[in-house]
């Protein structure tokens, strides 16, 4: 479940990127669900052709998906057919990390990558011929242009930092499966309980083509199991079938894949924490265990690291830069370090992921409860968040060395605010005495403190746009004026009002990207 | 002998009026945990001016003492002169007159994190007896260091590890558990890394949830953004 100022942010995002109109559309659809196209006029009241022309953009951005549901679906000709529109969360909020993506393929594969990259980050979806017609466009040489569009274009698809699109239309059943039913209570199944499927994650199931399609230049290259696996792609490889190679270019859409970006900068976070607080010997092991076992990744969050064997880690690790000189037995005492202290029963290795990720939360948190509330409440806070239970007032002040008087107040302050949660415990003995017991819930709290993240990343980039609206004139100024050629107080105070805008749109900006890492860290990671 | 012990006798009981030795005695049965004057007065069931009264002669003859309460400093809380009051009378040894005893905390942090720094790796037995031997405080219990570690490890200045008994743990047995300070150069002065929420006004906001785009408290109007942004 997204919150509230999540919905916000993302709305503040369509609307700074596509206007108010196409936002309108999204924020009906984020606040109703999948809707058809006349709920969303009536829902709306826009002329039905700006709601087109929103769906549109938002589709060609990969912020609305649409679908058919089963139960309305009619025929093979579908005439019958409603299709509906579902408005994207992730995808919308991964506009404010474009520029991460484009340093990654600018840092890991080259700077014409990153050109043809942003290209299809700007205009959301293209074909490789059109890939190439905008790089062409007003240059001179076209055909050597053509020709570094199409390696990078190679490359890219290779590092899967490109897909085809999904199925335009996929038909998904919306009815809640069986099994997800509820059934009688019992301990077994309540070990088993999984969230149930979303809407939204079932449509992006249905839409996503095939593994093989995916990552494939040409329809035609693909084995008959494919095929056969998901009926939605059928369309896509007749496509293929009946024009050939270079005909395809033309029809095959294709996108960058968000997915890989998020799975590149999960591997990345998960790396550079354990080289904090290990070493950096163990962040080159858990590095060289992430890239060779990525390929059999089926999410971003998995858990565990897909077991591998002690040799094939020490292979890994020396291929590596700074892993050449590692001994074997140097890299078994880091993967203890990192948490795998007994091989599993086929002597292989695999790292718990998610206590890494856990670990980064709880620092992100702990930060804040330091700065807002105290060193006091913070050594508090941390008690009870280590030992993970429900503690009693008197017997927290005592372990923490708060003083009685005021350890009431401060559990009381970090209640009020959502950072604990508290239980009254009223015992009837000889005497009735009322116990306070405190317990840090995480999952609760991780939720809670992801909305105010939202909600002061829509803070600061309202503010942002404030400070850029306030000061709009210098950014008009031209560049030689800026210089103090004169030492007229005038030229001094343009000069220092421009120094305190760049410096504001830098500290802004780059505070911005920070939160948007503890954003992944809590949403996406 | 004998008359001294009858005199000893005669302290308790025979210089008390009657009103005073049912009150001494309800004092007495408590122990070390002392008894609150409106109990006293619900157990004997006297009138309270005579309680008042009874209590005031004892102290006079040094029968009873006035003790402070932890949890509550404002009522008056008795205890036969005989014992000494329970930690949970007193809060503790943390405690001295019912106030925590800050500067004795804050000397054997200071004290122990400077032990720790300078050996890198130190256990809390080495601890307990660098600071008995150095004579800085009189009686430090091992309970107490076990207490001042556990808070250092929670303020996140030293980390709890357990030793490999390679390197630089070859001192102690494998197993056994060992502090370190947190930064490898040292003493972790600074306050850890701040996060990214941290380090924006409205991580630390307290009215955040009273503020939107168009509100009283808004982005635009906010005085902590002001600060942050005067350069």
């Amino acid at each position: 479940m997204v919150s509230q100022y999540g919905f916000k942010f993302a709305i503040h995002l369509i609307t700074n990127h596509f206007g108010k109109i196409v936002a309108k559309v999204c924020e009906t659809l984020f606040r109703k669900g999948p809707l058809s196209l006349g709920e969303i006029i009536r829902s709306t009241e826009l002329t039905p052709e700006q709601v087109k022309n929103s769906l549109l953009v938002l589709v060609q951005h990969n912020c609305v998906q649409a679908y058919v549901p089963a139960d309305q679906f009619r025929g093979e000709d579908g005439s019958m057919a409603t299709v509906e529109y579902l408005a994207l969360f992730d995808n919308i909020i991964h506009r404010l990390r474009f520029p991460k993506f484009l340093e990654i393929a600018k840092h890991q594969l080259d700077d014409e990558c990153e050109k043809v990259l942003d290209g299809l980050l700007r205009d959301g979806r293209l074909t490789l011929k059109q890939m190439v017609e905008r790089a062409v466009q007003g240059k001179e040489n076209p055909g050597a242009i053509e020709a570094v569009v199409r390696e990078s274009f190679h490359k890219l698809l290779k590092a899967h930092y490109i897909e085809r699109c999904p199925a335009p239309e996929p038909v998904v059943s919306t009815l809640i499966k069986a099994e997800s039913a509820p059934r009688k209570r019992g301990s077994k199944m309540a070990k088993k309980f999984e969230a149930p499927e979303t809407i939204e994650q079932r449509v992006l199931e249905a839409a996503v083509p095939g593994e093989a399609i995916r990552f494939a230049v040409t329809a035609y290259t693909l084995g008959n199991a494919d095929r056969e696996a998901k009926s939605d792609d059928s369309s896509m490889v007749n496509d293929g079938d009946n024009s050939g190679g270079i005909a395809n270019e033309g029809s095959i859409l294709w996108r960058a894949n968000f997915e890989e970006f998020i799975r590149h900068l999960r591997h990345k976070l998960l790396v550079e924490n354990e080289r904090k607080r290990l070493d950096d010997g163990a962040a080159t092991i858990l590095s060289a265990i992430l890239d060779v076992t990525k390929t059999v990744e089926k999410k971003v969050k998995i858990e565990k690291s897909a077991p591998l064997s002690l040799d094939s880690i020490f292979t890994e690790v020396t291929k590596t830069e700074h892993g050449r000189t590692m001994t074997i037995d140097r890299v078994r005492a880091s993967l203890v370090q990192l948490g795998c202290p007994q091989r599993n029963f086929d002597d292989s290795y695999s790292i718990d992921l998610k206590s890494i990720v856990e670990m980064a939360r709880n620092e992100e948190v702990e930060s804040i409860v330091l700065k807002r509330f105290g060193s006091d409440a913070y050594r508090i806070f941390r008690l009870l968040s280590k030992s993970n239970c429900f503690l009693e007032t008197d017997k927290i002040a005592e372990s923490a060395l708060v003083d009685k008087k005021e350890t009431p107040r401060l559990l009381y302050k970090l209640w009020k605010d959502n950072y604990l949660y508290m239980e009254k415990l009223v015992v009837t003995a000889a005497k009735q005495s009322r116990f306070m017991l405190w317990k840090v819930n995480k999952p609760l709290l991780w939720e809670y403190v992801l909305d105010e993240m939202y909600h002061a990343a829509l803070n600061l980039s309202l503010r942002l746009a404030f400070e850029q609206e306030k000061d709009e004139d210098l950014l008009h100024v031209p560049a030689d004026k800026l210089v103090p050629a004169d030492k007229s107080s005038e030229a001094n105070a343009l000069q220092k009002r421009y120094r305190r805008l760049r410096d504001v749109l830098f500290l802004m900006g780059s505070s911005l990207m920070k939160l948007d890492d503890a954003l992944m860290l809590f949403h996406d990671f | 002998m004998n008359k001294r012990k009858r005199e000893g006798l005669a302290s308790n009981s025979d210089n008390m009026s009657d009103a005073e030795r049912i009150v001494y005695n309800v004092i007495h049965s408590k122990q070390n945990m002392g008894i609150w004057m409106a109990d006293i007065k619900r157990e004997t069931s006297l009138p309270e001016s005579m309680i008042k009264k009874s209590i005031k002669m004892l102290q006079t003859k040094g029968e009873i003492k006035e003790v402070v309460n932890i949890k509550n400093k404002s009522r008056k809380h008795y205890m036969a002169a005989g014992f000494e009051p329970a930690d949970e009378i007193t809060g503790g040894s943390w405690y001295s007159e019912g106030k925590l005893d800050q500067e004795y905390i804050f000397r054997l942090r200071q004290v122990c994190l400077n032990y720790i720094s300078r050996n890198v790796i130190a256990n809390r037995d080495g601890i307990l007896e660098f600071i008995n031997r150095g004579g800085y405080f009189s009686g430090t219990t091992t309970q107490e260091v076990d207490q001042i570690l556990g808070n250092l490890v929670l303020d996140d200045k030293i980390i709890e590890v357990k030793s490999t008994g390679y390197g630089d743990y070859e001192k102690f047995p494998v197993g056994r558990v060992c502090y370190r300070c947190k930064s490898k150069g040292g003493v972790n002065n600074g306050e850890g890394k701040i996060g990214a929420m941290a380090s924006i006004p409205c991580g630390v906001c307290p009215r955040i949830n009273l503020c939107s785009p168009d509100g009283y408290i808004s982005p635009k109007t906010c005085e902590f953004y002001q600060k942050w942004l005067d350069f």
